[in-house]
């Protein structure tokens, strides 16, 4: 729901219980205001009877009621009182019921004591209630009216900054090089907002560029001992004048510095996606990749006796950098192949928006839901780096590309799900 | 041939350097990129071999300065920033070859060795040894003018080798060179151990000479026997 339609739901709310409570209010002010000055009227009027009756006895005989709505009745003698009260009167000439004032006293003229009544009618008071209950409630429909004709002035006009900003933050990538910049506003909060933002994007794009260049630093400074170690040990390995022992243990120190450097690049590499420093994307047929690369190992899968069947149903083209989907491919093969068994089995299916690959291994040992873990391997002393399937995830992860695992019919398959759609990169 | 060896880390300067000196290259060395257009100005090289992370800046200057002084000298760039847009960069700049730190030494032989087959339009290019002449271009080779029919691989074994004589190949560099990210599958060595054996077994039926020499068990040596 909008800021705005809670803003305005609350203050109607708010605003509907006042008016109810006001109205009651002045229904009660009203009315008694009204029965103070219909009682001052009553009151006159006894004034007058008490006096025509004091100077004109005789008048009351002659015509017993000077109004209709006068009553009086002689009365043996009694203690005089005066009482003003509501009362209903029936309207034969109208058929209903009306709500009146009634003043009830006794005077007497010489020793005749008599009983008056006078009723007053308060239609008027009731027309006037009726009309405020009418006013009240037009009010109300004129404020909801004004409020939303306001509030479409307002949202084309004064949020128009707020929604500009917003859009800012949508289509804001953290690799671009450029400064956001941000229409101007005479609104404070608004200013304040843009700042806020303006600093905050700010602080992205230096942070990221500083691991950036770490990041490529890093490398830079282990690659380049790791090189001198290599290349020292190789040729070290490769000339005549050593023991068989120390031949065998130079093995061993050549062999590490080939694993320290491999896990060196796929630690870079895991960086490098999560920093989503490939940018530039293509659109790529995994297909006939998976293809290429699958002839390119021809002969590994030839010597471990892997038969290898493919089904390409329909071409799955994606929008992905080239370079990543390469490594992609090569780490599913890759891991298709190595854990794999003498004489096993590789399937590779696509459908419409999904590639299966599955291949026969022994059972896993470590718990299917670490699979896509950094440093998860199958094997405490295995030679892998634990990495491939944690850079398959990640590539996956940027790319919103769906991964899963599972174990079936004694094959370990992964299934990339592929949503058009949604193949894009997070901003 | 003449060989530029711009790189500011001075161990591995001098391991390329005695490497390819003992391959009968001549090399300079230098270790900054004002020393390097200093040399390029001065001298003539066959080959410059580059890193771009230099102290003093980047060697892709290096390699536009020596395409405008030279433009038919071979460069090859050596780089531990392993991207992609270095890579794109560099080639863009006129570099002909890409190498990302760290490498094994005889693949940077082989590669200097395509790289001047490729260039020298003039010069052989055709690689003879012992009783093998080998045509990189078509991906022939004919032992005592008898074609023998290998696979790309073992083709691209046989070049790996060629390219190093004499010299031991470790397993690991053989590996990564036919395979490259593949090349960690736990069983590749046994991979390589096959993939030699095919190609000496190939090259023992033709020839009658048993060209290569398993050394201890860490790699292999292609020696051409004629000469003892």
């Amino acid at each position: 729901m909008k800021l705005q339609n809670k803003i305005n739901r609350r203050f109607l709310f708010l605003l509907l219980v006042v008016f109810s409570l006001a109205g009651v209010v002045l229904y009660f002010v009203l009315g008694y205001v009204v029965d103070v000055n219909l009682d001052e009227v009553l009151r006159n009027r006894a004034d007058k009877i008490i006096r025509t009756l004091k100077i004109y006895p005789e008048a009351i005989d002659s015509s017993i009621s000077l109004d209709q709505s006068i009553d009086i009745y002689k009365i043996p003698p009694t203690e005089s009182y005066r009482i003003y009260s509501d009362t209903i009167v029936f309207d034969s000439s109208d058929n209903e019921f009306i709500d009146c004032r009634k003043v009830t006293f006794t005077t007497s003229a010489g020793s005749t004591y008599y009983k008056i009544c006078i009723t007053l009618s308060r239609l008027e008071t009731e027309d006037m209630v009726q009309l405020i209950f009418y006013f009240m409630v037009g009010l109300f429909l004129l404020i909801i009216l004004t409020l939303f004709i306001l509030n479409r002035l307002l949202s084309s006009s004064l949020w128009h900054p707020f929604f500009n900003t917003l859009f800012q933050l949508k289509i804001f990538r953290i690799e671009q090089k450029e400064p956001v910049r941000f229409e101007e506003t005479s609104v404070l909060e608004f200013q304040q907002l843009n700042n806020a933002v303006a600093g905050l994007f700010q602080k992205a794009q230096t942070d990221f560029k500083n691991l950036k260049e770490f990041t490529e630093n890093a490398s830079h400074e282990i690659q380049t001992p790791l090189a001198i170690i290599r290349s020292k040990t190789e040729s070290l390995l490769t000339g005549e004048n050593l023991t068989s022992g120390q031949h065998q243990q130079l093995q061993v120190v050549y062999k590490a510095a080939t694993r320290l450097s491999k896990l060196n690049e796929a630690l870079l590499l895991l960086s490098k996606i999560e920093n989503q420093q490939f940018a530039e994307e293509t659109e790529v047929d995994l297909s006939a990749l998976i293809e290429e690369r699958l002839d390119f190992i021809e002969e590994l899968i030839e010597l471990k006796k892997v038969k290898v069947t493919r089904r390409f149903e329909a071409p799955v083209r994606i929008n992905i950098n080239l370079y990543l989907a390469e490594i992609l491919v090569n780490n599913l093969l890759g891991n298709a192949l190595k854990h794999n068994i003498e004489g096993g089995i590789i399937n590779i299916q696509s459908e419409k928006n999904q590639i299966v690959f599955s291949n026969s291994g022994n059972p896993l040992t470590i718990e299917p839901n670490k699979l896509f873990h950094r440093f998860v391997k199958q094997g405490a002393g295995s030679e892998s780096t634990g990495l491939g399937l944690a850079i398959v995830a990640e590539i996956c992860k940027n790319y919103r590309i769906g991964i899963g695992y599972e174990y079936r019919d004694k094959l370990h398959c992964i299934k990339l799900t592929f949503n058009k759609r949604e193949n894009k990169k997070t901003i | 041939m003449k060989i530029l060896i711009v790189e500011d880390e001075i161990d591995l300067q001098e391991t390329i350097s005695s490497f390819l000196q003992e391959e009968g290259h001549v090399c300079e060395a230098c270790n900054t990129l004002d020393s390097g257009l200093e040399k390029l100005e001065i001298y003539e090289y066959d080959c410059l071999l580059v890193d771009i992370g230099l102290p003093d800046g980047s060697g892709f200057n290096l390699v536009s300065e020596l395409k405008r002084l030279h433009p038919e000298t071979g460069i090859i760039i050596i780089s531990a920033r392993n991207s992609i847009d270095d890579k794109i960069e560099g080639f863009d700049l006129g570099a002909d070859d890409y190498l990302s730190k760290p490498f094994h030494l005889t693949e940077l032989s082989l590669r200097i060795k395509s790289l001047m087959r490729r260039l020298r339009f003039s010069g052989k290019k055709e690689i003879e040894v012992g009783k093998l002449r080998i045509l990189p271009d078509s991906h022939e080779v004919f032992a005592l003018d008898q074609p023998v029919i290998l696979t790309k691989k073992e083709f691209d074994l046989l070049i790996f080798f060629t390219s190093n004589l004499h010299r031991v190949l470790t397993k690991e560099s053989i590996a990564e060179h036919l395979w490259g990210d593949f090349a960690d599958t736990s069983d590749s060595f046994d991979f390589v151990y096959s993939q030699i054996k095919n190609l000496r077994h190939k090259l023992l039926e033709k020839t009658g000479v048993d060209y290569f020499k398993n050394v201890y068990g860490s790699g292999y040596a292609f020696n051409t026997n004629d000469e003892k």
